[in-house]
């Protein structure tokens, strides 16, 4: 019954296949001192066309780097030490950097965390979202803007035309992250990866832009959806990935990982939850504080904060294991099948 | 309206720390030892003094500032003088008057100026973010060893470097004199290496912070090439704050270049300041002082129209007096 993950290695781009597979993925960063900080400490997850899937997790558990490691965007400091992102039937962290840059943006949409931040402040939205077309040899100039104008609309930005010609910062918050989303999709990636594209906007926005998500969803793009918010994740994405100290703790389907977390850190992310919870049962916050990637703790990387952990037992590495049909769970008591939710 | 009120407020300014400048200036020469005459009867001989036509510049002198008359009063006749452009003749430059000698001097000076400026710029601005696209490389440390040589040398001496070499050996360029095309290559060159070099290693770090941008990341996500997006996305955004080391630069140059200006014996307007100051000569060295001023702060606020232009969040909606700005002119005074 009980398996260790799928091997790894197989290409994807077979029909049906995954369409980013990625494994045992592994980044650092160097620190001045010339210390490695495991940041991303051996990610596995696959995302399928048409499919969404959701990474969650605390902050500073590693969704961004994992992500930027994907698309080989990592600091100077960075390093993506050993690990394969299979995307197209080539293994992205062996590709040399021109066809590398072919599938950036064009292949691969990126949404950015902070749209204040990953806008250039100078530059006006039309160039911003039309240079990667160009870039790609896409289309012509004009039909550039037409798109743009038109993905403008798309993710809800009221009079895209006249809007086209300003600057991000004369731009509210939610319309700048609107327009972040308007940048990723424009050239109508096959994957999708959107780093908390509803964090700063509104309920109604976020409401708006989850639906246009879907819509593209239906056309048969994958998307990769990191969030802190689990009714995002519930409302939207098929798969969880649940992230903790740079690792994923457990892997399912959204519908059965909230209905029944098997990993202690994901019943607690989810009991701690505000979208989540019930009005009736009190929000309990996990205690204590993530790790310090510098001391990370030996074996499972909750197991200091886990109110489950048996000594020396948790102390062991913990292999992500394969529990039924699509879930796997990095912890050895999820065998026992307890649920005391 | 906001780019009204705030050229309205710029030049009430500069109008108040002009007269400001006058009344030190003017102060601080009276409170000097000595006057023209004195000063020209000690270095050229009290026998030669009726040669020189000292004698009859004072009486000229006289006449115009009243034999008697109190300072202010002194004070007030060269002021209508500098308002009406009519300041008079200089005493050591006899029969020359002081607004004519300005006004021959300064395009010279700024034809130098602004040569040297551009010259410095194309050298700094590649070496700075070539520099920088290669961080901590050995071609990075080469770079900045070489800019650091030239910002060591004083320009004088980079200045008599240049005559020896392409005058003395090579023989390539004259080493003095204004007249021809040729005489404007060695002083150029003496007055960039400098600035360039200071310049160079605000280009490079100025670059390095912009490409931590997030927005630098984000082009690249876009799959743009790593070239294109360093020209496009990064140096713009770098090189708006340069506008605000060129500018004093420039105004620097146009100014104070006395040694450059007396080694190759270019008849600019550091050259006629420096002589002026020497031998007391009031009504030049006040004009020179006053319009050095003046060039300062029309070039600070140059400094900040660029500045708006270049930056679309100042120029926005009357921005042109926002914080930011103000930071920045604040900076420079
Ligand atoms: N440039 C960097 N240099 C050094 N460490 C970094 C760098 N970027 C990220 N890290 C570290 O890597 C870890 C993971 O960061 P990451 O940004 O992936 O977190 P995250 O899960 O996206 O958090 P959040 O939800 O806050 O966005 C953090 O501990 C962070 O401190
Ligand atoms: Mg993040």
């Amino acid at each position: 019954m009980t398996m260790t993950q799928a091997p790894s290695g197989s290409s994807s781009g077979t029909p049906g296949g995954p369409l980013l597979r990625v494994r045992d993925l592994h980044t650092e960063f160097r620190s001045e001192d010339g210390a490695a900080l495991r940041a991303v400490d051996g990610v596995s997850f696959d995302v399928e066309p048409g499919r969404a899937l959701a990474i969650v997790g605390e902050s500073g558990s590693g969704k961004s780097v994992s992500m930027r490691s994907v698309l080989r965007l990592l600091p100077r400091t960075g390093r993506v030490t050993a690990g394969e992102v299979w995307f197209g039937g080539q293994d992205l962290l062996r590709l040399p950097e021109r066809q590398m840059r072919r599938i950036r943006g064009r292949d691969i949409g990126m949404v950015f965390q902070n749209a204040m931040e990953a806008m250039n402040p100078t530059l006006t939205l039309e160039r911003q979202l039309t240079e990667h077309l160009l870039w790609h040899g896409v289309c012509t100039k004009s039909e550039a803007r037409e798109r743009a104008v038109r993905a403008l609309g798309d993710v809800g930005i009221p009079e895209p035309e006249r809007r086209i010609r300003v600057y991000p910062f004369q731009l509210s918050g939610g319309m700048r992250q609107r327009a972040m989303i308007a940048m990723a999709i424009v050239t109508r990636p096959a994957l999708l990866i959107a780093d908390e594209p509803t964090t700063a906007v509104d309920v109604t926005i976020q409401r708006q832009i989850l639906d246009l998500l879907a819509g593209l969803k239906d056309q048969g793009t994958g998307i990769i959806m990191v969030t802190h918010d689990l009714g995002v994740a519930r409302y939207f994405c098929d798969d969880s990935v649940v992230m903790y100290a740079g690792r994923v703790v457990e892997r399912a389907p959204t519908r059965e990982l909230l209905s029944r977390p098997r990993h202690p850190y994901a019943a607690g992310l989810l009991g701690s939850s505000v979208e989540l919870g019930s009005r009736d049962r009190p929000l309990h916050p996990i205690p204590g504080n993530p790790p310090d990637l510098a001391s990370r703790p030996r074996g499972c990387p909750f197991h200091p904060r886990c109110d489950r952990a048996v000594l020396p037992r948790c102390q062991d590495e913990q292999e992500l294991i394969q529990i039924g049909g699509a879930r796997a769970v990095a912890c050895w008591r999820a065998e026992d099948g307890h649920d005391d939710q | 309206m906001g780019v009204v009120r705030f050229f309205g407020q710029r030049l009430a300014r500069l109008a108040v720390s002009l007269v400001a400048v006058s009344i030190i200036t003017f102060g601080l020469l009276q409170l000097a030892p000595g006057n023209f005459a004195d000063i020209q009867r000690v270095t050229s001989g009290a026998t030669s003094i009726a040669g020189t036509g000292t004698e009859s510049m004072l009486a000229e002198t006289q006449a115009r500032y009243g034999d008697d008359t109190p300072v202010v009063q002194q004070y007030l006749t060269f002021m209508k003088g500098v308002v009406t452009w009519d300041m008079g003749p200089s005493y050591r430059y006899a029969g020359r008057a002081v607004e004519d000698i300005i006004a021959a001097a300064f395009p010279v000076s700024a034809t130098l100026a602004v040569l040297a400026v551009l010259l410095a710029l194309l050298i700094a601005v590649p070496a700075g973010v070539f520099a920088a696209m290669r961080q901590n490389s050995k071609a990075d440390h080469a770079t900045m060893f070489g800019v650091t040589l030239g910002h060591a040398l004083p320009n004088y001496l980079i200045a008599a470097f240049l005559i020896l070499i392409f005058t003395a050996f090579l023989g390539w360029f004259p080493s003095s004199g204004w007249e021809r095309p040729e005489h404007v290559f060695l002083p150029v060159v003496a007055l960039a290496l400098g600035p360039a070099a200071v310049l160079a290693r605000y280009v490079r770090s100025s670059m390095l912070e912009t490409l931590r941008e997030e927005y630098v990341t984000a082009a690249m996500a876009k799959g743009g090439p790593y070239r294109t997006v360093v020209v496009r996305h990064a140096l713009r955004n770098s090189l708006i704050p340069l506008v605000t080391v060129v500018g004093p630069l420039l105004a620097a140059l146009m100014t104070g270049t006395v040694f450059v200006e007396a080694l190759f014996r270019i008849p600019g307007l550091g050259y006629y300041a420096a002589t002026a100051a020497a031998s007391r000569d009031m009504p030049l060295l006040m004009g020179t002082v006053l319009f050095f001023a003046l060039i300062i702060m029309v070039v600070n606020l140059l400094v900040d129209l660029t500045y708006g232009i270049l930056d679309p969040r100042i120029r926005a909606e009357g921005g042109w007096t926002s914080s930011r700005l103000r930071k920045v002119s604040t900076q420079q005074v």
